[in-house]
């Protein structure tokens, strides 16, 4: 019985992983992308691609998008014209939707709109501001750089412990016992 | 984030601070090396101190750049390269944190409590004599080819194919001798016609893309992989072409 109850938590605490992990480094939202879904949501109509902007040129007005991840993951490459609404979100290293439309063997981008992380239930969005605040008042929390390691090697924020969104589950002992304790989140960006 | 696995496992006061490490580097704000990456990172690691004190007791693999003299000293560091400072003055750090900042560094980060903070974790200090000597090597990334290699190609054409991804404007003001040409956005819609031109092309042929920058030769280097040429790769370095006579520059 105990042994059920630890699978089924587990299960649930990767499940949150899939809707919660930092679009970055979130698969499972682009991996269905792969290939063209026809998602009538909102004002994009017609087939999309989700996933995180590689590479892109002005010059020959093309955008790289890498969706999917792992074996499954592919570059895309999408044209763009002055007509394409929202070209400035393809910023290289963001995510973003483009909803586009196949001319000839071209794939052209109709509209691009950036991909923003979902906030799970339950946790409140701060600023920059807001963190440095808390941070220079020497408020009582544990920040938590949840990037790759090696991302957390190259910079990270003052008194951050690095716990990296695919280790989580194995790392959750490195946070505080106390459930009332404040705890702060940071990755990559919004995107 | 993981601020949901947080909630789930039970914590009840959980932020999420969502434009994350680039919106704070760019509020001007420090952000900190790791041990490692300070013991070993692919960095320059720039110690702000005098050379005096620099000589007595230092970070393994540090340069020595008194604070006094960085202005000309940070030349000697490639603008790409990730750098790492560290003085026994926070004041002095972070002034000179926003030096390379504002020089165009984009990867600058501290040891946290510079040199005391490093004593403090019990790292690893050497003594001798200072060195003032920038020794970075970028590490090419996946795809990437060595610019002397694709030198190489252009002096003997059997060892690869150099493929021009720029735009026709840019090639007719020059190109590279034995390059062959087809502008990015049309890679995809003509790769296979465009590559049964070329006499003897196999998937298996080396293939060395580039454009003016890299960027776009990255983009195309991708689209080859994906449709079966294996050993495409791109290069990552300025090129400027006047007629055929063109420079290649990291």
């Amino acid at each position: 019985m105990q042994k059920t109850i630890v699978k089924v938590l587990s299960a649930l605490i990767v499940a949150t992983f899939f809707l919660s992990g930092c679009a970055q480094e979130n698969s499972k939202t682009t991996g269905s992308a792969v290939k063209p879904t026809a998602i009538a949501k909102k004002k994009m109509t017609g087939p999309v691609y989700k996933g995180r902007v590689v590479g892109k040129s002005n010059k020959a007005k093309t955008i790289s998008i890498q969706v999917g991840k792992g074996k499954k993951a592919q570059t895309i490459m999408v044209k763009f014209d002055e007509n394409t609404k929202g070209i400035e979100h393809a910023t290289k290293g963001h995510g973003i939707i483009v909803s586009y439309e196949k001319q000839g063997k071209d794939v052209y981008a109709k509209s691009v709109k950036p991909k923003l992380a979902k906030m799970p239930k339950g946790v409140v969005g701060i600023k920059t501001e807001d963190l440095k605040k808390m941070i220079d008042s020497g408020e009582d929390f544990v920040l938590i750089d949840s990037r790759p390691a090696h991302r957390y090697g190259t910079g990270h924020l003052p008194g951050a412990i690095s716990i990296p969104v695919c280790e989580m589950q194995e790392l959750l002992g490195l946070l505080p016992k106390n459930p009332n304790k404040s705890l702060v989140f940071y990755c990559g960006g919004p995107t | 984030m993981s601020a949901g696995q947080a909630v789930q496992a039970g914590y009840k006061n959980v932020k999420v601070y969502l434009d994350g490490e680039p919106a704070w580097s760019k509020a001007g704000y420090a952000t900190y090396a790791g041990y490692g990456f300070i013991c070993q990172g692919n960095n320059v690691l720039v110690d702000l101190r005098s050379a005096e004190k620099a000589a007595k007791a230092r970070i393994p693999r540090s340069v020595s750049m008194p604070f006094a003299d960085l202005e000309y000293a940070m030349e000697e560091i490639p603008i790409k390269a990730p750098v790492v400072l560290f003085s026994d003055s926070n004041e002095e750090m972070l002034a000179a944190l926003k030096m390379f900042k504002e020089e165009g560094y984009k990867k600058v980060a501290l040891v946290e409590d510079g040199y005391h903070g490093w004593k403090r974790l019990g790292g690893k200090l050497i003594k001798g004599p200072v060195v003032t000597e920038v020794s970075w090597k970028r590490i090419l990334a996946p795809g990437e080819v060595k610019i002397s290699d694709f030198e190489a190609a252009l002096e003997d054409p059997s060892k690869a194919v150099i493929l021009d991804v720029r735009t026709n404007e840019e090639v007719a003001v020059g190109k590279l001798k034995g390059s062959k040409h087809i502008p990015l956005d049309q890679l995809c819609s003509r790769m296979d016609e465009f590559f049964a031109t070329i006499d003897g092309l196999t998937k298996e042929q080396n293939i060395y893309v580039h454009c003016t920058t890299g960027a776009r030769a990255e983009m195309a280097y991708k689209e080859l992989i994906k449709n079966g040429y294996k050993n495409a790769k791109f290069l990552m370095a300025e090129v400027s072409c006047e007629l055929n006579d063109c420079d290649i520059e990291e």
